[in-house]
């Protein structure tokens, strides 16, 4: 008898079957933007005008930071919620709602920022749809207002989520008065009382302050508030996405090694210290901007290195839990027990690489929260080869590899191919490692992320090691093995998806532990305090810089208005004037 | 074989950053090499960890080809 | 709560490394003194940039001894000045801001870096040590053209720094018989007092005249050139003083021709 999720509980396996189709669209379009990119910007290939690529840059961040990894999250997160508490969601009709909410926002923002590829773009209440804002809306870049109003209904949309899981939640407490939370369920919960709490930040930015300017209803921003105010959900965001691969690495990881997780008191530990630290460390985003007390950023700078701990926490666990595995199949020796992981296994091996990858993201990440070697490193392909880590491979490497586990589940058929499975998330391992380690290292010398063309008119870049070329050779050659990979993961869902149903679909379980729930202490699960605790520090890390802010630039700033910086068409004239007058 | 093919796929693929990583870490002690150097030594080290998991095998070939 | 003895090896392994990352920055704040970009450079109104003092002209500025001001504009798509000189040995303080969106000013290969966020000034101070050319460039995306906006910085060896200025004035004609001024105002932007030689080349000839320059002014100088002795015709000059350099036309014609008048003769460094 087979006992796939599909099977326990069809109804929800459809939305979280949407919910990942909806990530992988993403995926497809934010990835084949990204391969571009990484030829237009290194000189390889270049099909597109400059000015264009800022559009396609705004839709390559928000498509995949945003879209690709909330959507992911939505489903993991509601397969968690009622695979652990094995019970379906209290209504099915509220959980379609915020999916379409979410689908919704998705598709506002897309048509606000791909109207940057037309010549003339329509006007829609009052304004031309414009969009070419990238990831961050940095005011007073202005967007156009539909912009702004998808991006809250998709965060509204996230919320509604969280309500969901949250109600499941009380739903099952009801019944099942004296028992501890369930692990997976209590992962969910924290990581979505953080996001409440960050979201704030990035709502009242919009809603208070963006949306009504854009609007034409205020006519000035403060733009070192709404940007402040940014980091304050923008840090905490990439927690967002990183929890659901967490989650994963601890419930899932361990299972396919072949044994159980080393302790659920410290996974608890570990999540609970990511509600308490994630939000009140945004500004270590911001070491040089100006108008914010050194103060306030060494508070950032040591909240964000105790950060450094659930994580070092979560590499033993998922190490001890793999070497726990191999032993059970029959490893052996200090490191000879590797050899006994299930590496034929795309998922294990996918999840696996992940981990590896994030431990080298974990060490830059370290410079980059290092307040004064900052300086050198902020802002360019430094960061980027950090996040094309984190969130390209930890989180984006884990979801394609849970996605070969999780679609059989959902849909009750078998994966199409686990051999190309394995060569994908091989191939994404590779590519990144080029591509990663000559961002890296272009960052180290100075070349500047997020621009069209990193070519100067008067000076060169001065690499310690090997040339400019050679890096740039490696950016386009690791961009092109990561698309090819890419392709065949799209390839082997959709082939998938033309599969019959089959009864060899594993059961729907995950890990168990070897230190179970009884010996972490209730206080633990006791999230009231732990939000409270939360709040309060938030409160302690912003309440002073964002009183600064206001005071010096004003909570609306001086009359600083919207700005669309172009220039139309091809005007490459009008700019060498305007460049003659202000020399 | 040594090891299962699945492991000896994804020993060569870790060898990958060690590989890139080797030209700068050398120039560390002031040995500078090439792109096309670099890209030999990862041959070789390829082509020796192949080897090593061909060779023949110990008596249990069998079982050491688990996963 | 039930910890494996490893895991609390490694938790402390965790902690004193956390604990060290913390010590070695602050120590690179309180040894080294690299401190933050901060609030020092206060708040402007991004529309009425030209009223603050330190922005009312953009550029280097002496403040004494070897200590600078450098006043930028970064603005969509270029910065003002986008060509910077300082002396080598030098401890410079930025201050820079925007009247449009946000860009950064970043001396690419140094820790010269910052965001320059609109209402908000931007101030760092840095040594300058060694001379060296160093490209400059925004890495905050600020609009289409983003990526053309960048500037140059250079560090020059100290004896061949200064901020001298000169000005020249003179007529465009003269008539044979006559004499005539030419006029050079030289001014210091240092601090410091300047003696220099102003030299007049005219018709083959050199003229040189000492000049003491008080810190912070100027002085001008007066070469007198007689008509005669240059004899009709166009004369090209060429006034120089501490590598500054203008020139210009003074044409001697017929006494007769009286309908001429002075006018100004030399144009910026044409």
């Amino acid at each position: 008898m087979r006992n796939a999720y599909v099977d326990q509980f069809p109804a929800e396996a459809r939305v979280v079957k949407s919910a990942f189709w909806s990530s992988f669209l993403a995926l497809a379009i934010g990835g084949i933007f990204g391969l571009v990119q990484a030829l237009h910007r290194t000189d390889v290939l270049r099909f597109i005008d400059s000015t264009d690529y800022y559009t396609v840059l705004t839709a390559h961040g928000v498509l995949l930071a945003i879209t690709f990894t909330i959507f992911f999250l939505v489903g993991i997160f509601t397969w968690a919620v009622t695979t652990s508490l094995d019970r379906g969601v209290v209504d099915i009709r509220f959980t379609w709602s915020w999916y379409v909410m979410m689908v919704t926002g998705t598709v506002l923002v897309a048509v606000a920022i791909f109207s940057g590829f037309l010549e003339e773009p329509p006007s829609i209440l009052g304004s031309e749809l414009y969009a070419d804002v990238l990831f961050t809306f940095y005011s007073p870049l202005q967007a156009h207002p539909i912009f702004y109003i998808g991006l809250v209904l998709f965060v509204v949309g996230t919320w509604l989520a969280g309500f969901d899981w949250f109600r499941t939640w009380w739903a099952w407490r009801d019944e099942n008065a004296d028992e501890r939370i369930p692990l997976p369920t209590f992962m969910v919960l924290t990581t979505t009382l953080f996001w409440y709490i960050c979201t704030l930040g990035v709502a009242l930015s919009i809603l208070a302050f963006l949306l009504p300017w854009s609007l034409g209803i205020v006519d000035s921003v403060n733009p070192l508030l709404t940007r402040t105010l940014f980091w304050y959900f923008g840090h905490a965001v990439v927690y967002f996405w990183l929890m659901p691969t967490y989650v994963m690495w601890y419930i899932m990881l361990p299972k396919l090694s072949g044994g159980k997780l080393f302790s659920d008191p410290l996974a608890r530990v570990v999540f609970v210290l990511f509600l308490l630290l994630s939000t009140p460390l945004g500004i270590h985003h911001q070491y040089l901007d100006p108008g914010i007390a050194e103060g306030y950023k060494f508070i950032a700078m040591t909240n964000t290195m105790f950060l450094l701990l659930p994580s070092l926490l979560t590499a033993f666990t998922v190490v001890a839990s793999m070497e726990h595995g191999a032993r059970q199949r029959g490893g052996e020796g200090y490191l000879g027990w590797l050899t006994a992981l299930p590496w034929r296994d795309p998922v294990f091996t996918g999840m696996a690489l992940a981990g590896l990858m994030f431990a080298a993201a974990g060490f830059s990440g370290m410079i980059n929260a290092g307040m004064n070697i900052n300086y050198l490193v902020h802002n360019t392909w430094w960061v980027v080869g950090h996040f094309h880590l984190t969130v390209g491979t930890a989180v984006a490497l884990t979801f394609m590899a849970a996605a070969y586990w999780f679609i059989p589940q959902v849909t009750g058929k078998e994966l199409w191919s686990r051999s190309v499975a394995l060569g994908q998330v091989l191939l994404w391992f590779v590519g990144m490692t080029f591509m990663s380690n000559a961002m890296h290292r272009s960052g180290l010398f100075g070349m500047p992320r997020r621009t069209a063309e990193p070519q100067y008119q008067n000076f060169d870049f001065e690499p310690a090691v090997g040339t400019v070329a050679e890096m740039d050779a490696q950016v386009a050659l690791g961009a092109v093995l990561l698309v090819v990979s890419l392709v065949l993961f799209l390839l082997n869902m959709v082939l998938t998806s033309f599969n019959g149903t089959s009864d060899s679909i594993p059961d729907n379980t995950y890990a168990g532990t070897l230190s179970g729930p009884e010996d972490a202490p209730e206080i633990l699960d006791n999230l009231k305090l732990w939000t409270a605790i939360a709040v309060v520090l938030v409160i302690f890390a912003y309440t002073l810089p964002l009183a600064s802010i206001v005071e010096s630039g004003g909570l609306f700033g001086p009359g600083i208005d919207g700005r669309q910086l172009s220039l139309g068409a091809d005007l490459e004239p009008a700019l060498e004037t305007l460049r003659e007058v202000v020399a | 074989m040594r090891v299962s093919k699945g492991a000896l796929l994804v020993g060569i693929v870790l060898l990958v950053p060690f590989v890139i990583e080797l030209r700068t870490a050398l120039s560390w002690f002031g040995i500078e090499i090439t792109v096309v150097e670099s890209a030999l030594v990862g041959l070789a080290l390829a082509v020796a960890i192949t080897a090593w998991a061909l060779w023949p095998p110990n008596e249990d070939g069998e079982a050491a080809d688990r996963s | 709560m039930n910890i494996h003895t490893y895991e609390k090896v490694w938790l402390a392994a965790s902690m004193v490394l956390i604990v060290g990352f913390i010590a070695t920055i602050t120590y690179g704040a309180v040894g080294p003194g690299v401190s933050m970009i901060s609030d020092d450079g206060g708040s402007i109104d991004p529309s009425e940039i030209n009223d603050d003092e330190r922005f009312e002209e953009t550029g280097v500025t002496h403040v004494g001894g070897n200590e600078y001001e450098v006043a930028v504009l970064a603005q969509a798509w270029s910065y003002s000045p986008d060509e910077i000189e300082v002396p080598a040995g030098s401890e410079v303080t930025f201050y820079v801001t925007s009247p449009d969106v946000t860009h950064s000013f970043s001396v690419v290969g140094t820790n010269v870096n910052t965001m320059v966020v609109p209402g908000q000034v931007s101030e760092m101070t840095v040594e300058f040590d060694e001379p060296g050319e160093y490209g400059i460039l925004c890495n905050e995306y600020c609009g289409e053209y983003h990526h053309t906006m960048e500037g140059t910085l250079s560090v020059v060896p100290e004896d061949e720094f200064d901020l001298t200025e000169l000005s020249v004035e003179a007529p465009g004609e003269v008539e044979s018989g006559n004499e005539t001024t030419i006029n050079a105002t030289v001014s210091d932007g240092m601090q410091t007092d300047l003696e220099t030689t102003a030299t007049l080349e005219i018709g083959g000839e050199q003229y040189d005249e000492d000049v003491t320059i008080d810190g912070a002014g100027s002085e001008s100088v007066e070469f007198a050139v007689d008509a005669d002795q240059l004899g009709e015709g166009d004369h090209d000059w060429t006034v120089t003083v501490d590598g500054e350099e203008e020139s210009g036309t003074l044409s001697v014609v017929d006494g007769a021709n009286d309908d001429s008048g002075d006018s100004d003769g030399g144009d910026d460094d044409a």
